[in-house]
């Protein structure tokens, strides 16, 4: 607990027209770590999402990234910083190649085109789709398209990256497969904040749980200590054995 | 004061056509999401088949309305299924562009049939003229616009009270719970563009009746409908109504007061102007969801 | 790029010389037919800069070679005691410096429109612009203007402007090179796959957008002062004309939209088509352009690159399982 904060959320809210999308959550991400977000449906994962990414402006609270505060900036912007966000419905340029698309990521990131061609390739290694670089993204799975969101948002050289579900929909192969390349992203220096449903995977990979319900955290701590939390089990987890 | 007056009646006596001559285009933009570029032919067509059909039988132009109207409903449900359906499956510029290439051809063999002189199919009575106060109003497009608003009232109870109406308000406003419901999403497109078809026909009959036409003016109306649809909104005869009289009017009050050659550029800047501001028109989308 | 750089730049440097020899053994109808190929062929690719690598097809770039030839000859025709081939310098750049200012200045309301609203509202441009040029005194568009004769005087002007076109086509078709092969170009294709995308991802939009927008319209205004010169005499229907606008379009689509070479492969098609199967059918032109679209619309979208491409596609060995 020594490094600063890469991601720092003060007193959160969003409301919606009198609903409380989120109600005064706060918490600190540590650099390198993989942390993941979870929680019932409808309890404010994706709003938490789109409020740190820039998406919508918060009703009150603050947020800053790497000691920077980025509350209410526009999403271009914040992506200028650093944050890169890999979304459940994979956008790809479908008539480029992955190397393409990589590369996209790569020329246009965080400050500037460098080293282009070493950053594509990392990018593409990193996300296990190295292989695939000369196919058009139109003959992916759904699958490989996630891995091909990721590399992307790591070629743009984010510290940060916002993986939005990135195993759903998978088979239990596939979602293996997710999983063991948001590790090797980690290993890399890059931190992952995650929203996931899949329970066996979220408590394997994470170093940290956050777990929200009608929009307020209710726990924040190692997966073991959240998983064994009554409050939690009360909302969400069920019996302890789903651990 | 009689100036305007007269250019404002004039403008609105036009512009009532323009609606006519657009609520096709609108129809199809809405439902089909296709901009139909082979528009204008239709109506083009439709003047052209008046000639023909008020020569062959001698009657009255106006008269051969539901004639024409069959034809072109024929022709219209034909053309969509067939054909337009198709490039509606690929991608929303290969509709335009398939519309454009139909409207090209179709151009070239009324060239080649009719020559690319300029005709109309002026009525007997076309010479008479009344005024209401101080503002002259001549018998032809009275009539023309007298044609054009009960059409557009017979399309807008149709789209509201029929079986018919209410299948394509469905199709348009949630397509994939329509074919979940039975509704054969094709078939209803076919009937909606030969509807479209059908009313842009119509509106060649009453344009040819007080304004000369040659195959030429084919991309005009096509353009003018696009206008008049992002003026007033899509789908929706009313939509169709207000951005016509709007465009009818500042067409003749920038004839009068500008230049008789400048109608296009105020239209075209007019139309700018509100893509930039309110690109889905005055009046919405009638078939999206209320806000 | 599938072809090694250093090979591509020798297949066109012999095309070009193979391409050079044309007004030495050809007869002048087929002369005026390869005038007719480069200068179209020219226009496809700076066409393709905007339509083609950022995927705002415009259906309107005719406004530019008649803003172009209009503004160029109305400057030359001020201009007494200067040499013809500084006229023709000078009215290059005079047509070039009108259409970059025309295009920058509208490119900010009509680029904010996307699809089918940007292609109508550039149809509008076009017919706004023939209309003032025919309406208007000042551009003696419905009189007409005359253009001074700039060929050399020992050589055939239509030998002359032969290899002019083809000179100005290989200097297009190299900036297009250039621009594909950058991050600019990159970026822009990736505006045309998904511009919200793209822009999260950070790339220039709104600024790559507007210079794509102005070098298409500057080089295809360019080539208008080269077509108008070879005219010698031009009214508003000479160069505001739908059936360019059109063709246009077409040459892009017949070639294989959103490539370099399409355009040019599809020029060449489109014009030896209309010119030499249908030439003495003049009346045909419209309905055999319109046919050729509607029949690639339906069964090639890709144009004649995208069938070589899906037909290179079915060869390959079926990909490796996903890990």
């Amino acid at each position: 607990m020594s490094a600063a904060p890469i991601l720092r959320v003060d007193r959160l809210s969003k409301n919606f027209r009198g609903l409380a999308a989120i109600a005064d959550v706060s918490f600190a991400i540590e650099p390198g770590s993989i942390t993941s977000i979870i929680g019932p449906n409808g309890a404010g994962k994706s709003t938490l999402f789109n409020l740190v990414t820039g998406y919508l402006p918060p009703s009150a609270g603050e947020i800053q990234f790497q000691g920077r505060p980025i509350t209410g900036m526009a999403t271009n912007r914040i992506a200028e910083f650093g944050i890169a966000r890999a979304f459940q419905i994979a956008r790809p340029f479908r008539d480029l190649s992955v190397f393409d698309n990589v590369r996209i990521g790569a020329l246009f990131g965080k400050a500037g085109p460098r080293d282009v061609a070493a950053t594509t390739a990392r990018g593409m290694e990193l996300a296990a789709i190295a292989h695939l670089a000369d196919q058009p993204a139109s003959t992916l799975t759904v699958g490989q398209l996630r891995h091909l969101e990721v590399a992307r948002a790591i070629a743009t050289r984010a510290d940060l990256l916002l993986a939005d579900e990135p195993c759903a929909g998978l088979n239990p192969t596939e979602t293996a497969a997710m999983i063991e390349v948001l590790r090797q992203i980690r290993s890399s220096g890059v931190t992952v904040l995650l929203v996931e449903h899949d329970m066996p995977s979220v408590m394997e990979v994470s170093d940290r749980l956050l777990v929200l319900d009608a929009g307020r955290l209710i726990a924040d701590g190692s997966p073991h200590a959240v998983a064994t939390n009554p409050q939690v089990i009360a909302a969400y987890l069920g019996t302890p054995e789903a651990v | 004061m009689n100036l305007i007056a007269q250019t404002l009646a004039d403008g609105l006596v036009l512009g009532g056509i323009y609606a006519l001559a657009a609520v096709g285009f609108s129809l199809i933009f809405g439902v089909l999401h296709v901009i139909n570029l082979s528009h204008g032919i239709l109506v083009l067509l439709g003047a052209y088949l008046a000639l023909i059909f008020s020569k062959a039988l001698g009657i009255d132009p106006l008269l051969t309305l539901p004639l024409v109207m069959a034809v072109l409903f024929a022709v219209g449900y034909v053309y969509q299924r067939f054909l337009i359906q198709h490039a509606v499956d690929r991608s929303q510029l290969g509709s335009m562009l398939l519309t454009f290439g139909v409207a090209l051809m179709l151009q070239n063999v009324m060239i080649w049939v009719f020559s690319p002189d300029m005709r109309n199919i002026t009525p007997s009575w076309a010479f008479t003229s009344f005024h209401i106060g101080a503002v002259n109003f001549d018998a032809v497009r009275v009539s023309a616009l007298l044609a054009s608003l009960v059409l557009l009232c017979c399309l807008a109870l149709l789209l509201k009270f029929s079986p018919l109406g209410r299948v394509i308000r469905a199709t348009a406003q949630q397509t994939m719970a329509a074919r979940l419901c039975g509704v054969n999403v094709r078939h209803v497109y076919a009937l909606t563009f030969a509807v479209s078809a059908a009313f842009a026909g119509a509106a060649g009959i009453v344009i040819g009746i007080i304004l000369p036409f040659s195959p030429a003016d084919e991309a005009t109306w096509t353009l003018n409908a696009f206008v008049v649809v992002v003026l007033g909104g899509v789908g929706s005869p009313a939509g169709a109504l207000l951005g016509g009289l709007l465009l009818g009017i500042v067409s003749t009050l920038t004839a009068q007061y500008i230049g008789p050659s400048f109608p296009n550029v105020t239209m075209f800047l007019l139309l700018v102007l509100l893509l930039l501001v309110r690109p889905t028109g005055l009046l919405g989308n009638a078939f999206s969801a209320s806000r | 790029m599938r072809l090694n750089p250093a090979l591509a730049v020798l297949l066109m440097v012999a095309c070009a010389a193979l391409l050079a020899l044309g007004p030495l053994v050809l007869p002048p109808f087929y002369i005026r037919v390869g005038q007719l190929m480069l200068y179209s062929a020219g226009l496809a690719v700076a066409w393709t800069i905007l339509g083609g690598f950022a995927g705002y097809a415009s259906f309107g770039h005719a406004a530019f070679i008649g803003v172009g030839a209009f503004a160029a000859g109305l400057v030359e025709a001020r201009l007494s005691g200067v040499s013809p081939p500084l006229l023709l310098l000078i009215g290059l750049a005079v047509g070039g410096a009108c259409c970059a200012v025309l295009s920058a200045a509208i490119s900010y309301p009509i680029l904010r429109l996307r699809g089918t609203f940007f292609a109508i509202a550039m149809l509008g441009v076009s017919h706004v612009c023939a209309e003032l040029n025919n309406n208007v005194d000042f551009f003696e568009g419905s009189l007409g203007l005359n253009f001074p004769a700039v060929a050399p005087k020992d050589l055939e002007p239509a030998t002359f402007f032969y290899w002019l076109y083809l000179l100005a086509g290989l200097v297009v078709l190299l900036i297009a090179w250039q621009i594909r092969r950058s991050r600019f170009g990159a970026g822009l294709l990736s505006i045309r796959e998904d511009e919200d995308t793209a822009r999260m991802l950070g790339v220039p939009t709104e600024r790559y957008k507007r210079m794509a927008f102005v070098i298409s319209a500057v080089l295809t205004g360019q080539l208008g002062v080269i077509y108008a010169h070879s005219l010698g005499y031009i009214t508003t229907d000479s160069v505001y004309r739908d059936d360019t606008n059109l063709s246009l379009i077409v040459y892009s689509l017949l070639g294989g939209m959103g490539t370099l070479f399409g355009p040019v492969i599809g020029a060449f098609m489109l014009v030896f088509i209309t010119q030499v199967v249908l030439g003495r059918l003049l009346d045909f032109h419209l309905f055999a352009t319109g046919l050729l679209l509607v029949i690639l619309v339906l069964a090639a979208p890709g144009g004649v690159l995208g069938l070589v491409r899906s037909f290179q596609l079915r060869r390959r060995p079926a990909a490796a399982p996903a890990e």
